[in-house]
């Protein structure tokens, strides 16, 4: 059964919000200002309309009588900094005094819609509906505020929360104190509504502190884990040694009935089957549910992958690309099949990537508990509200509409908590206990069942002709597959009608001028092993390891220098030419990026003896919302320990207009640093079913020393706002592969790299 | 039981010696400031000080600290206007924030131990915090502002 | 027949031998029967004996005994010597106390075991044990028993202590050079006498007496290690006077680390109610033992922080789990910082104290009074803390023969802290 089935319709979340009214009306002892659904502008009270679910899906905002504008956002903050760049959105537009703007985190809502936070999509999906929705607030305060001033409307500016004529001003306090403010605007005339063109912005681009920051410096910031309720218990999961199938024999807590605090410990029931084998230890404390935990012996039979280890899957994935058949073809250009036939010379490639945790730094926890009218609150920070509701209904066996997931910030996403099922165990053990039980995993149980990025295999292929010219490309790449696991109705169909995961396989259809064949494979194993999960950059973040590298393989094989073989492809032509409004110029952007990249570059000066610069060039994520990215890593390798270190990044980026440009750094700053992380210093395993490295003594993420010096440059851009959450991790990893081949002559096909492989490559040139 | 001093107030709690102190601090007392990452003293996000010195609450039991005076980045600053707080909000360091205060805690410490540190000083002091977000280049910044501050403060007062 | 009769004639001469006779009890003296001075006096000089750390249980009433120390023979548990008439030694006169810390006799006549190093307190003065029984006296008593004795059968035979006394007891008396200054010989005396230094820093031999032929060479004693203070103490750089100086006043020092465990009840509880004068007399004292140079310099201390694997796999460990606090810039470590690459525990020839503090920390208190470590027994494995001592004692430490087996001696040590109250 596809229980997400009713998603398929809103798979282009982006579009999800066009085709709406917007009405602003009396609530409360302020306006509320609200898009209205689809057909829908006959209301005019906002909490009428509310009342009657006709704010379906909407994003909405606030004025009171003190002027104070407040924004609602739906989207998880995770150090994004998102509701700040959100309200900046609505603030440029509706000419709010930014100090008088603040935002308020929504709990879940059927009147929110889709709730989920991934994919850089933020921006770039409510760029185009909260500037309207601010122009209508303006152009409503315009009327009221003319009214006021006994003028009319086109005599007057709406300037930093005021409406002004000639020397006379009204503030958006005092018309909202006033009343008489309301309006309904049409999709019609929604769509009309005057944007300002770029040149006047005020606000958006211009640099500002994020409202989120300083609650972080000073202890104030609510995460999931400091949510707590009167007479909550505590509890700390012990994991089945696999993720599927296991069962619970028999449970012994003789040893921790002692324990001063220790409640019990239950095996939990989980109809929705999120949670199978999984056991809770409950006790009036955490630390009571520690110690305790630490002497409760559980009697598992495990399911059938408990013999997996890293290489199982890594030849499972072998075994799938080198298939002729099988998966889900996502490009198959004309004449590649003819090009490989007719090859002069071939030239083929394996790259491999190894497990990879999202290891964000709030271990996963939830709270829940049944409030007195029976309702389920939730509270935990998530990514995908929308996507672990229908699951927690299913686990309660209570209608959805009967939980609501109350929003704490999260520490650290990368998403993780797109996948929601750590709240499903909170919620089975306070049904359970009849109880509030707040649930929180250690590390060890945090990365144990992580919903890693998979291990992935690709194989890579390139057809030459007798002229050497480069013919025909062929990539093929398995992996598990996160969207199949857990949201199946967000798979797009192959040209070969076979599903396949867009987040298991974007950022391969490149903008390279080259005929291409693309297949996308499914890795079972690893779908069994283990959920596999989105993480930061998605399929971007491992498919341009290999993509990127090859590329480097083809140049370099043709003695043709990187940067320009790049170059001399990424021409805005046919398929590649670009569209309005997300993908405007197309190849070009990507071609300006990585000129800029080469002007930077010029400043540097040839690296010293061993150490190597290399190039790459992505598209970010999504051919739809293309964000330009190109990076060079300046690398040195150590040739008698094998070592590499990282000691530059320059980093060109082109994600259109840039609302936060210092939030957009800042995320770009992170990206590369996590594509660095990714590429050097961590890698995971599985070993007998699961994560073999479980805690910071084994799993090693950059730390401050491993920083190298960063260059970032934004361009300069007023086409429409595309993502920024992740691109930058897309890059960094095969720059460093291509860096190390320029150093050294060594060619690594395995990330993350470990210094014994390039010692290897060192021995074997 | 155990009795110290909590951002300068007596408190007493009635747990097992050998519990770590992190949870007391943040379950027991209230103060959820503090942050729990790794459990083994290798991430900081737990970090506070114990008279006056960063150490990770994760890994201390709370029977250890009898008579000792706990400080948490709740009692930083009263006003949360310490040099490093204002210069984490200055060079806008937080991502997620989660690591944040171990982050300010234990560059209280470097700073008391390296008045004017060297890139090499802050490596190696705040190695041990790990940033998930990855903000290290702006936790950097940030720690120089706040030096030249705290320079500045003292220098005006000599 | 002959030969039997030998026997008894010889065993009887080792009863007469051994035998000790009862001194008689006594009514405890009125707390008004010692001068005040005599009663301060005391109180240092208890300081300098370290009567405390022994004969207090932590957590404990002072003196009222019962701490256990594991020997090489069994456990042996401090006596009470607070001056309850019962359970201390309320009842026993001043001849009765000389007698104990002169010869190691109990009031009744039964001989001590030389857990109680009367063998270094016969070196003490008439007037200074006049002081300390006059301290002991004045205490407030308390009640209670210690626990019995774990020694098996022959050893918890007392009247065999006679003769480990013929073998290993000289009998004390003045340890003082004529041809050395005062202060050596002030600090002479507080070592050998009441300070009892060698008790610990001193092999014993099989049958548990100090080795005459190593003093000072350094010991494994109840799972510390206490270092040689001799010129084969090996740390990378020599003790100085103002290094013991520094050591003995605030227990830490910037160039060899803190003093932990029950040295650090010696500086903190003990040493510390003595002047700065007597502190000063040992560091002279111990720096012409171990013929220490005047000072060290600078380019030394550089030369010797140098020099760390940087590729060691203990050396993420170490960075992401110890240098925070141990760090220090090239040339400059401190005391509130202890620098591993010069630290005694670390480049000791035994791993104990190195392993030990890894796994239990140093409390509030011990050690520089400024710092406090978590133990990480909880949160490292064995294989992360064996990484992180063989980064840390680098290369070195396949010649020291106690760094080999690391793994062995760590199982040994967790097992022996879990033990521990
Ligand atoms: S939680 Fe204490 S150091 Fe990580
Ligand atoms: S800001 Fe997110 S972990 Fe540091």
């Amino acid at each position: 059964m596809n229980k997400f089935a009713h998603w398929q319709q809103q798979a282009r979340p982006a579009t999800r919000l066009t085709r709406r009214g917007f009405l602003i009306g009396a609530a409360g002892a302020g306006v509320t200002l609200a898009f209205l659904p689809e057909g829908q502008a006959a209301a005019t009270d906002p909490d009428a309309a509310a009342a009657a679910g006709v704010f379906e899906p909407t994003i909405w905002y606030d004025i009171d009588g003190d002027g104070i504008v407040t924004v609602n956002i739906a989207e998880a903050e995770m150090g994004q900094h998102v509701g700040s760049a959100l309200a900046r959105i609505v603030a440029e537009e509706l000419e709010a005094d930014w100090s008088r703007v603040r935002i308020r985190y929504a709990d879940s809502d059927p009147k929110w819609g889709l709730m989920v936070t991934g994919g850089s999509w933020s921006v770039w999906q409510n760029f185009v509906p909260l500037s309207r929705a601010g122009a209508a607030g303006r152009m409503a305060l315009l009327e009221a505020g003319a009214r006021l001033l006994g003028t009319s409307a086109d005599r007057c500016t709406a300037r930093n929360g005021e409406i002004r004529a000639g020397n006379r001003a009204v503030g958006y306090g005092e018309i909202v104190r006033r009343g008489g403010l309301g309006r309904t605007y049409s999709a019609d005339e929604l769509e009309a509504m005057p944007i300002k063109p770029p040149s006047e912005r005020r606000l958006i681009g211009s640099s500002f502190d994020a409202l989120d920051v300083p609650a972080k410096t000073n202890g104030a910031a609510r995460y999931g884990i400091d949510a707590r309720v009167d007479g909550m218990l505590y509890g700390r999961p012990l994991l089945p040694p696999t993720r599927y199938g296991a069962v619970v024999n028999g449970i012994d807590d003789g040893g921790a009935r002692d324990v001063p605090g220790y409640v019990k410990t239950i095996a939990l029931e989980d109809p929705s089957g999120t949670v199978p084998g999984w056991v809770v230890v409950l006790a009036e404390s955490y630390g009571a549910a520690l110690a305790a935990s630490r002497r409760v012996s559980v009697d598992w039979t495990p399911g059938k992958t408990a013999g997996v280890g890293e290489a199982d899957l890594i030849e499972e994935g072998r075994r799938l690309v080198n298939a002729p058949d099988g998966g889900s073809m996502v490009v198959d250009d004309d004449g590649v099949q003819a090009a490989f036939d007719g090859a002069a010379e071939t030239l083929e490639a394996e790259y491999t990537t190894a497990t990879a945790l999202h290891f964000q730094m709030e271990p996963l926890n939830a709270l829940a508990y049944q409030a007195e009218d029976g309702r389920w609150e939730i509270h935990t920070g998530n990514q995908w509200q929308s996507l672990i509701l229908p699951v927690l209904a299913e686990a309660l066996e209570v209608p959805e509409d009967r939980i609501v997931m109350r929003t704490y910030l999260l520490g650290g996403g990368f998403g993780r908590r797109l996948n929601g099922d750590y709240a499903v165990p909170a919620a089975l053990a306070a049904k359970a206990e009849g109880r509030p039980v707040k649930l929180v995993l250690t590390r060890e149980d945090d990365v144990r069942f992580d919903s890693v990025r998979s291990a992935s295999v690709q194989r890579l292929r390139a057809a030459f002709d007798a002229d050497g010219a480069v013919t025909g490309f062929e990539h093929h790449a398995a992996a598990g597959w996160p969207t199949l696991i857990m949201a199946p109705g967000f798979m797009p169909k192959g040209v070969n009608d076979e599903p396949y995961d867009p987040f298991a396989i974007q950022g391969a259809v490149h903008w390279y001028a080259l005929p291409h064949r693309l297949r996308a494979i499914t890795n079972a194993l690893a779908n069994d092993t283990f959920r596999p999960g989105w993480l930061r950059s998605v399929g971007a973040g491992w498919v341009n390891w290999a993509l990127e590298s090859f590329m480097d393989e083809l140049a370099r094989s043709r003695g043709a220098d990187p940067v320009q073989f790049r170059l001399d492809r990424l021409l805005a032509e046919g398929d590649n030419a670009g569209s309005a409004p997300n993908a405007v110029g197309g190849a070009a952007r990507q071609a300006n990026v990585l000129r800029r990249l080469r002007e930077r570059l010029a400043a540097d000066g040839p690296p010293p003896a061993d150490t190597g610069i290399g190039i790459a060039t992505t598209y970010g994520q999504e051919r739809a919302m293309p964000t330009w990215t190109a990076c060079a890593a300046r690398v040195h390798v150590d040739r008698n320990t094998g070592k590499v270190t990282c000691r530059k990044l320059t980093l060109v980026i082109d994600c259109g207009t840039v609302i936060h440009p210092d939030g957009a750094l800042a995320q770009a700053e992170g990206a590369a640093l996590w594509g660095l992380s990714l590429a050097l210093h961590e890698g995971a395993a599985f070993e007998a079913g699961q994560v073999r490295d479980t805690n910071l003594d084994r799993y090693t993420p950059l730390r401050m020393s491993d920083v190298p010096e960063l260059d970032i440059e934004l361009v300069d851009s007023t086409e429409a706002p595309v993502g920024m959450g992740e691109p930058a991790t897309t890059v960094v990893g095969p720059a460093i592969g291509n860096a190390i081949f320029d150093a050294v002559g060594v060619r690594l096909r395995h990330l993350p790299i470990r210094a014994d492989a390039v010692r290897a490559g060192l021995a074997s040139v | 039981m155990s009795k110290f001093t909590l951002n300068g107030n007596p408190v007493e709690v009635q747990v097992p010696d050998d519990t770590p102190l992190l949870w007391v601090i943040r379950d027991d007392l209230g103060a959820t400031g503090t942050k729990f990452g790794c459990g083994i003293g290798m991430c900081g996000a737990c970090t506070v000080h114990l008279n006056g010195r960063a150490i990770r609450s994760c890994i201390t039991r709370v029977g250890d600290v009898a008579g000792a005076d706990i400080v948490t980045i709740e009692g930083l600053d009263p006003a949360g206007e310490h040099p490093l707080q204002k210069a984490w909000i200055e060079t806008q360091a937080p991502q997620c924030g989660y690591c944040q205060s171990g982050q300010i805690m234990q560059a209280a410490t470097l700073l008391a131990d390296f008045p004017d540190p060297t890139d090499a000083d802050i490596d190696a002091v705040m190695n041990g915090n790990l940033c998930r977000c990855m903000a290290y280049p702006r936790i950097r910044r940030a720690i120089k502002l706040a030096a030249r501050e705290l320079r500045a403060g003292r220098e005006a007062e000599a | 027949m002959r030969i039997l009769l030998v026997l008894v004639l010889l065993l009887l001469a080792a009863l007469f031998y051994a035998w000790e006779s009862p001194i008689d009890p006594v009514t405890p003296p009125e707390a008004d029967a010692f001068s005040a001075a005599a009663v301060a006096r005391g109180e240092a000089l208890a300081g300098a004996g370290n009567c405390a750390t022994c004969h207090t249980v932590s957590g404990g009433a002072p003196y009222a005994g019962g701490r256990p120390m594991a020997t090489g023979f069994g456990t042996v548990h401090a006596t009470n010597i607070t001056p309850h008439p019962e359970d201390g030694i309320g009842r026993w006169s001043e001849e009765a106390f000389v007698r104990a810390m002169r010869e190691g006799v109990r009031r009744d006549g039964a001989h001590l075991f030389p857990a109680f190093p009367y063998t270094h307190f016969a070196h003490t003065s008439d007037d200074d044990l006049a002081a300390l029984y006059a301290y002991f006296m004045t205490r407030q008593p308390v009640a209670g028993g210690v626990p019995d004795n774990t020694l098996p059968f022959p050893l918890n035979v007392r009247l065999l202590q006679a003769g480990w006394k013929l073998l290993y007891f000289d009998g004390g008396g003045d340890v003082s050079d004529p041809g050395r200054d005062d202060v050596w010989n002030r600090g002479a005396y507080l070592a050998e006498g009441l300070g009892h230094c060698g008790a610990c820093h001193t092999p014993r031999n099989a049958l548990g007496a100090e080795r005459g032929d190593a003093a000072y060479a350094g010991a494994v004693i109840d799972d510390w290690y206490a270092p040689a203070l001799t010129s084969a103490n090996g740390a990378p750089l020599p003790w100085t006077r103002d290094e013991l100086f520094a050591y003995l006043r605030q227990g830490a020092t910037d160039l060899h680390g803190v003093a932990a465990g029950s040295m650090s009840a010696v500086v903190h509880d003990g040493l510390a109610r003595l002047p700065d004068s007597d502190i000063e007399a040992l560091a002279v004292y111990f720096a012409d033992l171990a013929g220490a140079p005047e000072r060290i310099e600078p380019a030394a201390v550089r030369d010797a922080m140098a020099g760390l694997d940087a590729d060691h796999t203990g050396r993420a460990l170490y960075a992401y789990a110890c240098e925070s606090c141990h760090y220090n810039a090239p040339g400059a470590p401190r005391a509130l910082r202890p620098e591993l690459t010069l630290n005694s525990a670390v480049t000791g020839p035994d791993p104990t104290n190195f392993l030990r503090l890894t796994l239990a920390g140093l409390g509030v208190g011990e050690g520089h009074p400024a710092a406090f470590m978590h133990g990480y027994a909880g949160a490292l494995t064995d294989a992360d803390i064996v990484a992180i001592a063989r980064y840390l004692r680098g290369p070195a430490a396949a010649e020291a023969a106690g760094w080999r087996d690391l793994d062995a001696r760590l199982a040994e040590l967790r097992t022996a802290l879990e033990a521990r109250p």
